[in-house]
């Protein structure tokens, strides 16, 4: 019932997201270049998502950001929930699966 | 190496994410900062080109990313402002009832520390007048005037007294002082050095004088109203009449009975007092009486048969100063115990322990709830005593019989309410979490009591019981009764957490 509440909500922008997540994009910035979508959208709208356990946060380990010389990022990946959500929003959004490839983000 | 323009673009990011950090709760400030940071490294990178040359566009862009971090910053406050609300169960709590009640006490106990009164009212119950000495009036005049001429305590000085070893005298007369920075129309008492040793009562902020001026002691209530109760106040010189003279220090607070409502004492020695004051001058004479004085003592007052200079026989009444001062803490005990003892007259004493069904609180849950309202009782003593010392010193720097009256009426009434409160509130807690029920409903009607009841029914939001209040008592439902609601009820209730 919860997953039916949220898909019913899910606003198009949630469902880019989502989908640029799944299609790989898993980081903030990322998420922004790929959907050409603001910093100012693009974070709200993935604390929301993830308050409602469509997508979960990590830290990467710092060991691998030190051998890269960088800072640590944070990565998000869908949940069971969001996988679901998502798949009822490409029906919602036919054209979703088009604006962002899964195989574009293996690619990169 | 970096151009100017690149560090103060990257001071003004800096200081955007720092700015937006603000806006964050301080509990996930850390890990949204080191977030965006991250994120931010990786957009520089991106953006400024290989050969780190300046670019507008590109600091312009990493700015606006920048600037998405105030939605963020917010998103994530409304976020945490709506998962961090007070949980259910603290809503009417056993801890939240103390803490208030707690925050009340240290609220009073704040306001007590600030009122000298207070203080004076320790002070005179510390120091009282010795109950060995007498004033000496004439019978026929009242004791509040003055009444024997100051001859006639030169008489009696000089020649020795059976039944008083120790004899001071004073008069009272309204005189001009000029504090330095303002003149002050005291009511001046030229007493002789010994009036304070005479009447057993200690100086307060003493200082040794050591100079040749005449030295005067305070009252109480002027030093308070004269000089805000400073208390390095001894040693200074001020001008009484035409006469330089230092204060020697502050009469205690039960300095108060002294008749002729003095606010200074000029301390003169017996000769100066022979010299100035006009043999007819009336004043006021104390005596302490002797051994044998006490041993002849019937009754606290005495009749004296004497002639006085002239050699007239005059009838004299000696009469003992001390009036009792009960003190803050014998008041309050008075006030306790008549307050436990009017309570069954204003409140059922029950706790309404009936219940409708067999199951019983296990002792743990009983103890706790006596603890509980032990607590309670505990913090309204504590608050009754503290309110009526704020009630009854909040006009008054000074100890009078007046406040000592309010303190003692006041604490009665704040102790008897407040157990009063204590008890109806304690009817109204859930035997097992100790929350106070909620969500009253009407059930049935008065009209058909005779085949039903009809009251009020509450429930505990942590769904552990249900209190059933009769409207009407009758025989067979008088009082209230908890209904222990068993585990099939649970789902209902979000909350389950107990305390």
């Amino acid at each position: 019932m919860l997953a039916m509440a949220a898909e019913a909500k899910l606003s198009h922008t949630a469902a880019m997201i989502l989908q640029a997540i799944s299609a790989g994009y898993v980081y903030g910035f990322s998420i922004m270049e790929m959907t050409g979508l603001p910093s100012g959208t693009v974070y709200p709208a993935m604390r929301r998502l993830e308050r409602d356990d469509l997508i979960r946060s990590q830290w990467e380990r710092q060991s691998i950001a030190d051998a890269e010389q960088r800072p640590p990022r944070k990565y998000y990946k869908l949940t069971a929930d969001g996988r679901a959500t998502l798949e009822a929003s490409r029906k919602r959004y036919p054209l979703l699966d088009r604006l962002i490839s899964t195989e574009e983000a293996s690619s990169r | 190496m970096k151009s100017p323009s690149e560090v103060a673009f990257s001071v003004l990011q800096r200081g955007l994410l720092s700015g937006a950090a603000l806006l964050v709760p301080s509990c996930d400030r850390d890990e949204w900062r080191r977030e965006w940071l991250a994120e931010l490294w990786h957009v520089r990178r991106s953006c400024i080109s290989i050969d780190e040359t300046f670019s507008l566009d590109s600091q312009r862009e990493i700015t606006g990313f920048c600037l998405g971090a105030f939605p963020d910053a917010l998103c994530v406050r409304n976020l945490s402002d709506r998962t961090s609300a007070p949980p259910a169960h603290m809503h009417g709590s056993a801890a939240q009832t103390l803490l208030w009640l707690f925050v009340i006490l240290l609220l009073c106990l704040l306001v007590t520390s600030l009122l000298p009164g207070v203080q004076a009212e320790n002070e005179a119950a510390r120091f009282q007048i010795d109950r060995n000495v007498l004033l000496i009036s004439e019978a026929a005049a009242s004791r509040t005037k003055p009444s024997i001429p100051a001859d006639l305590y030169r008489g009696w000085k000089k020649t020795p007294q059976r039944f008083f070893d120790n004899l001071a005298f004073y008069r009272v007369r309204r005189e001009t002082a000029d504090s330095g920075s303002a003149r002050i129309c005291w009511n001046v008492a030229r007493a002789t050095a010994n009036l304070f040793p005479t009447l057993g009562l200690p100086l307060t902020h003493t200082a040794e004088t050591g100079s040749d001026l005449s030295s005067i002691v305070l009252s109480h209530e002027a030093w308070m109203r004269s000089f805000g109760g400073d208390p390095r106040i001894a040693g200074r010189i001020l001008r009484i009449g035409n006469a330089s003279v230092r204060i020697a220090g502050v009469a205690p607070a039960g300095a108060w009975q002294l008749p002729g409502s003095p606010d200074v004492w000029l301390l003169e020695p017996d000769a100066q007092i022979a010299t100035e004051v006009s043999a007819k001058t009336p004043g006021y004479l104390f005596a302490q009486l002797s051994a044998r004085g006490q041993a002849a003592r019937t009754s606290p007052g005495i009749t004296i048969s004497a002639r006085d200079p002239e050699n007239i026989d005059i009838d004299l009444s000696g009469t003992p100063l001390t009036e009792p001062v009960e003190g803050p803490w014998n008041l309050y005990e008075f006030a306790l115990f008549l307050a436990f003892i009017a309570l069954p007259a204003v409140s059922s004493v029950s706790l309404g322990e009936t219940h409708l069904t067999s199951h019983r609180p296990s002792f743990k849950q009983s103890l706790r709830r006596f603890l509980f309202l032990g607590a309670k009782f505990a913090l309204i003593a504590g608050i009754a005593l503290f309110a009526s010392f704020d009630l009854a010193y909040w006009y008054t720097p000074n100890y009078s019989p007046v406040a000592e009256c309010v303190q003692l009426i006041s604490c009665f009434l704040v102790c008897l309410t407040g157990f009063r409160w204590a008890l109806a509130d304690q009817r109204h807690r859930c035997p097992v979490c100790l929350r106070r029920v909620t969500n009253p409903a009407t059930v049935g009607l008065a009209s058909r009591t005779f085949l039903g009841w009809n009251g009020t029914e509450m429930i505990c939001m942590g769904g552990h019981t249900l209190l059933h209040v009769p409207a009407l008592p009758t025989s067979w439902f008088s009082d209230q009764r908890w209904l222990y609601l068993d585990s099939s009820w649970q789902f209902l209730f979000a909350d389950t957490g107990i305390y």
